[in-house]
């Protein structure tokens, strides 16, 4: 066990290494965190994804950039890498909060936006299914009847290739109405998406969790629902 | 209403010569093609990109409909990639997909090959010759347009652009030895179509607005290039950047363009007060080519138009490409306000 003291000096080592890019940083704080038997998960949600909230906020206020956070993503992941393995498989299916199916629309072939995305979704233990970028648009619902996944993340970065999203909003709406659909990308505002019919829309990689999980409970909420309805 | 008896293409000409104007034009350096133009010569989206006389047809026919005052080419970004080497793909769907790069194959500055018969490389001579379709079919009363890439937003379409733009802060003299080629690949892709008789030249370095890069690492890295480019083309040159641009605007003035081109994410008044007042500074911009031209209503269109002259614009021009499928009466509703209330605030000047 760890005592208090010790836990927030490897919680902030963490963090401020995945602000500062400091990967060598993080890798150590990781290492010790592994060590002392600090609880991976904490060390996951308030050390490394606490270090990229922070690195949204800078984003938010031009202080970073997208080289800047590229770099925080590296630092992350490279904590990641050595804490993940070390979640229990109980705790893993306990804190699974769901599978999502993430790429970037056809035509389009930026990808970073997407790359942030899942980050948030892989540090938040969502199981990602990653297609790619210009990925044809039936693909997306293939992926989600294959994988069963309650969310599907879509991405355009040009406003010539954001159309493709609709489509495949409603091709899957058609398929399975239950399923969440998030938008994003640069050409993208909350209006488009709504437009669109998606359930969320996430303007950049930090609010796309939130979003996420919000839309998770949602349709828990409506499982609820319907298991109510259908009892005699 | 101003500009009386002048033609559209005289129009546009004399304000980027920057003679004092009673006029605002509307017109853009990227492209306008709409499914109505494609209409009008039987044509499908996925036939304009590799046939001359397709692509100037589509090109022509937002003027011929809408009474817009320039015809451009070409309408996909991967024309100077596919010189490079980069393998095109073209979509053959019913769809509006425009041609991509599914795979950067440029790793390192050692892979860039530049062909040494640029004038036949690739799809040069494709938009060489719509060019000089249009001149020759509308050129007299239009103005004829084309444009080209900055190297920034080049190498994103060649090579890795995480690794690019990480290499920015890690390596960024490895990134300038990387741009270096690609700016002398644009600035003689640009020549080439003056050549074939383009009356302006837009340049696109759309991949670096202050969403992805710093204002200071504008300052450091880009604008050198564009400074030289700006040299190499000469006038009419326009710099056009999308997103946001209010911190660098200033930095884009500096680089001496004959016109700089925002869009709607740009504080156009703000930016007529850092840039300076016309006809020696100009000013163009910032309808959003989706919200407003594809998914508003003609009233939406006229108050965004009026909104961007209020602002101080010397030329209405979509903040992007014109989406194909923008309704046909956003079009002329954008054309008309223009030129009505663009007079009308002339005169009132």
């Amino acid at each position: 066990m760890v005592d208090e003291a010790k836990r927030e000096d490897i919680l902030k080592r963490l963090s401020d290494g995945v602000v500062y890019y400091d990967e060598e940083k993080v890798i150590v704080a990781s290492n010790e965190a592994v060590e002392d038997g600090l609880d991976p998960f904490d060390a996951i949600m308030n050390g490394l994804a606490a270090g990229m909230e922070i690195v949204g906020q800078l984003y938010e206020k031009q202080e970073y950039f997208v080289p800047e956070i590229l770099m925080c993503a590296d630092a992350l992941y490279a904590g990641l890498n050595i804490l993940r393995p070390h979640l229990k498989a109980k705790e893993m299916k306990e804190r699974v909060k769901g599978q999502v199916v993430i790429g970037v629309v056809q035509g389009d072939v930026h990808d970073i936006g997407k790359n942030l995305v899942k980050m948030m979704f892989d540090v938040a233990g969502f199981t990602v299914h990653d297609l790619g970028a210009d990925v044809p648009l039936e693909k997306f619902a293939e992926e989600q009847v294959r994988t069963d996944s309650n969310i599907i993340a879509l991405s355009a970065m040009m406003t010539t290739t954001m159309m493709g999203m609709k489509k495949v909003v409603q091709m899957i709406k058609e398929r399975n109405p239950e399923v969440a659909i998030m938008v994003g990308g640069a050409p993208l505002t909350k209006e488009i998406a709504d437009v669109f019919g998606a359930d969320g829309y996430a303007e950049n990689a930090g609010n796309a969790v939130q979003e996420a999980i919000k839309m998770i409970s949602r349709l828990r909420e409506m499982h609820a629902k319907r298991q109510l309805e259908a009892a005699p | 209403m101003g500009g009386n008896g002048l033609s559209s293409r005289e129009k546009v000409m004399r304000l980027l010569n920057h003679e004092k104007v009673d006029f605002v034009p509307c017109f853009s350096g990227m492209g306008n093609i709409t499914m109505d133009g494609l209409e009008k010569y039987g044509l499908h989206f996925n036939e304009v990109h590799q046939d001359a006389r397709k692509m100037a047809l589509a090109a022509k026919a937002t003027p011929e409909l809408f009474g817009y005052d320039c015809a451009i080419v070409p309408f996909d970004f991967n024309i100077s990639a596919e010189v490079m080497g980069s393998k095109v793909q073209y979509y053959t769907t019913e769809d509006i997909l425009y041609p991509s790069i599914p795979e950067k194959h440029i790793k390192s500055f050692e892979d860039i090959k530049v062909p040494s018969d640029l004038e036949n490389a690739g799809r040069f001579p494709i938009v060489m010759e719509a060019i000089r379709i249009l001149k020759k079919e509308i050129g007299k009363e239009v103005a004829v347009g084309s444009w080209v890439l900055g190297p920034f937003t080049l190498a994103g379409q060649v090579t890795d652009l995480t690794k690019l733009l990480k290499d920015t802060f890690k390596k960024p003299n490895e990134v300038i030895q990387f741009l270096n080629p690609l700016r002398d690949i644009l600035i003689a892709e640009a020549k080439l179509y003056q050549k074939a008789g383009a009356d302006f030249i837009n340049v696109r370095e759309m991949g670096t607005p202050v969403d992805l890069l710093s204002p200071r690492l504008w300052k450091s890295m880009i604008q050198p290039f564009m400074v030289k480019m700006r040299e190499e083309i000469g006038s009419p040159v326009i710099l056009h950047i999308c997103g946001k641009t209010n911190e660098i605007v200033h930095f884009m003035h500096e680089c001496g363009y004959d016109a700089i081109s925002v869009e709607h994410q740009n504080d156009v008044a703000m930016s007529r007060q850092k840039i300076g007042p016309p006809p020696g500074n100009l000013l163009f911009g910032n309808l959003n080519t989706f919200k407003t031209m594809v998914q508003g209503t003609p009233e939406d269109v006229v108050k965004e138009v009026r909104a961007a002259i209020d602002g101080g614009v010397d030329a209405i021009w979509p903040g992007c490409d014109i989406w194909p499928g923008t309704p046909a009466e956003n079009m002329k509703a954008m054309v008309e306000t223009t030129k009505e209330y663009g007079s009308k605030k002339k005169k009132e000047a």
